[in-house]
């Protein structure tokens, strides 16, 4: 297998920042993206907090109300077919094209292709059945599927972008934009692609956050500082939220042949699932520490090899226990101690736009040469017992990060980002 | 931050709050038109409704509203468009148009006359 690839743009919504320098400083700074909201003007709703985005207003389900940061422009032929989330994407994969050097012409001769993941939109999918409820099934929004369903950012951003090389979209809830990333580099190694498109994304509103809260997964903690503390012991469940990361991966030889800017190498990655429960991690993480294991072999590394891990666990007890474990199989047992964080101290949990954000959060690491802390962390779990968690940024470039996602169903995907040599 | 179009002005206190939140982006003119199309059928204000409509919805803004003008030869209207168009009258008017009836529209004074028929039948406000 001779054909790598690297990582040359990148493009960020997210609670930390709507753009790379943003991004960066919350990471280096621990500057929290979290914020106080209502849902219902109902004080009784017992989720007070979230990752939500800033400079958007899309409260609304028609895009002629919405309002996003003028520096973007979009045709109504675009908007029209749009989710928030969408939104949210687009302006990130415009901030990735310009940070990668590329005119959007340059990707439309079927070497590009895309991959997108997200939840679909069930705030659009309420909205819009019910007005075909109302009336009583004899009309509805022609919009209503493409800008409701998983599958929305794929068909929406393949159409503006005239993007004609494989275009697809990934549903494995929080390990989605993962399995995004790694089919990718699956299509680049085997030369189907010269160059991918991974954009993940999610919203923050009732209809996406309370489904959460009735499983009792969400924090309860009504303080934006603290309600997010992965690894903590007093941690008590995880903080929904949203935006958009697009991340652009290209087959190095074509990137070097152009200039173009290049963050990391994306060296390997690895899958495997529970096979446990619907939504529980395995107590001992086995998944997780399998998909470890295979991203490690895939890429010819050894555990000693890792500098960083940047880990998915989210906040929730029962989770950030497993993945607890699963590190201290693979690090521990071998030997080897990486310095290991959680950024959703910062961000909160975007759900299936977590892979694809932390992949890219692992390239600003990389190529500016940092170590993110562990935010609000302040008594590590007993689990974590051996674990080296940093509680504030390092000011050292980590040679090879390690990335870890899990999603529902026990579906656990792992990346290996190198950093690159001319 | 930006929108689309320019803050509206208040809407007229007489229109009901599912037409404003259709309409609320349209000049004051196409609002009262549209007051005087559920009140009184007013053949002017349903044609100043129409044309307002075709504009927002069509893809080649400037493309002239000629009676002869073709809907997708000439302003660059697909079939997606035009439903979308078709369910913007819809859900205004609270009609329901066939797939029958939107083949046979296809240009804009086939349009203003097929709007005109179907306003016709409605129950007076």
């Amino acid at each position: 297998m001779n054909r790598t690839a690297v990582v040359t743009g990148l493009g960020f919504i997210t609670p930390i920042g709507n753009d790379r320098a943003a991004v960066t400083a919350s990471l280096r700074t621990l500057r929290p993206g979290l914020a106080p909201i209502t849902f219902f003007d109902n004080p009784a709703v017992s989720v007070k907090v979230a990752g939500t985005v800033r400079e958007f207003d899309v409260e609304s389900p028609g895009w002629r109300d919405w309002r996003w940061p003028a520096r973007y422009d979009f045709p109504r032929e675009t908007l029209r077919s749009l989710a928030p989330h969408g939104l949210y994407a687009l302006c990130a994969v415009e901030q990735a094209l310009a940070d990668a050097g590329l005119a959007p012409d340059a990707i439309t001769d079927g070497g590009t292709g895309l991959y997108c993941a997200s939840a679909g939109s069930a705030f659009m999918t309420h909205h819009q059945v019910a007005q075909i409820y109302a009336a009583r099934g004899e009309r509805g929004n022609p919009m209503t599927v493409v800008t409701s369903i998983a599958g929305t950012l794929n068909f929406n951003l393949a159409a503006h972008y005239r993007i004609r090389g494989a275009v697809g979209g990934f549903a494995a809830a929080c390990a989605s934009s993962s399995h995004a990333l790694g089919c990718a580099l699956d299509d680049i190694r085997l030369g189907r692609q010269t160059r991918m498109l991974v954009v993940g994304a999610e919203e923050t509103n009732a209809a996406t956050i309370l489904p959460f809260a009735a499983m009792r997964a969400l924090s309860t903690n009504a303080d934006p500082a603290t309600a997010s503390r992965p690894f903590d012991q007093a941690r008590d469940g995880f903080v929904s939220a949203g935006g958009a990361v697009c991340l652009i991966l290209e087959e190095t030889e074509a990137a070097r042949r152009r200039g173009a800017p290049i963050y990391a190498e994306l060296a390997g990655w690895g899958a495997a699932a529970d096979g446990h429960s619907i939504a529980v991690s395995h107590p001992e993480g086995a998944g997780l520490a399998a998909a470890m294991r295979r991203t490690l072999a895939d890429a010819g590394l050894a555990a000693t090899d890792i500098d960083y891990v940047n880990a998915h666990a989210t906040s929730t007890p029962a989770g950030d226990r497993s993945e607890a474990l699963a590190l201290r199989s693979v690090f521990s047992d071998a030997g080897a101690r990486p310095r290991i964080s959680s950024t959703k101290g910062l961000t909160g949990h975007p759900l299936s736009m977590s892979g694809v954000m932390e992949a890219a959060f692992c390239a600003l690491a990389i190529r500016d040469g940092f170590i993110p802390g562990n935010a609000n962390l302040v008594t590590p779990d007993e689990a974590c017992t051996g674990l080296d968690l940093p509680r504030a940024t390092i000011d050292q470039a980590p040679r090879v990060v390690l990335n870890n996602s899990s999603g529902f169903g026990g579906s656990n995907v792992c990346h290996v980002l190198r950093c690159w040599k001319a | 931050m930006k929108t689309r179009t320019p803050p509206p002005p208040a809407a007229p206190a007489s229109v009901p709050e599912a037409a404003d939140a259709l309409l609320r982006h349209f000049p004051a003119e196409v609002r009262e038109a549209y007051l005087r199309v559920v009140t009184s059928r007013d053949p002017a204000a349903t044609d100043t409704l129409v044309l307002a409509i075709v504009a927002d919805h069509m893809p080649r803004a400037e493309a002239g509203l000629a009676d002869d003008a073709k809907l997708m030869a000439d302003l660059g209207f697909d079939s997606v468009t035009i439903a979308e168009m078709v369910f913007f009258f819809e859900d205004l008017l609270k009609v329901s148009v066939t797939n029958a009836e939107i083949v046979r529209v296809r240009t804009v004074a086939d349009l203003r006359a097929f709007v005109r028929h179907k306003i016709a039948s409605l129950p007076r406000a």
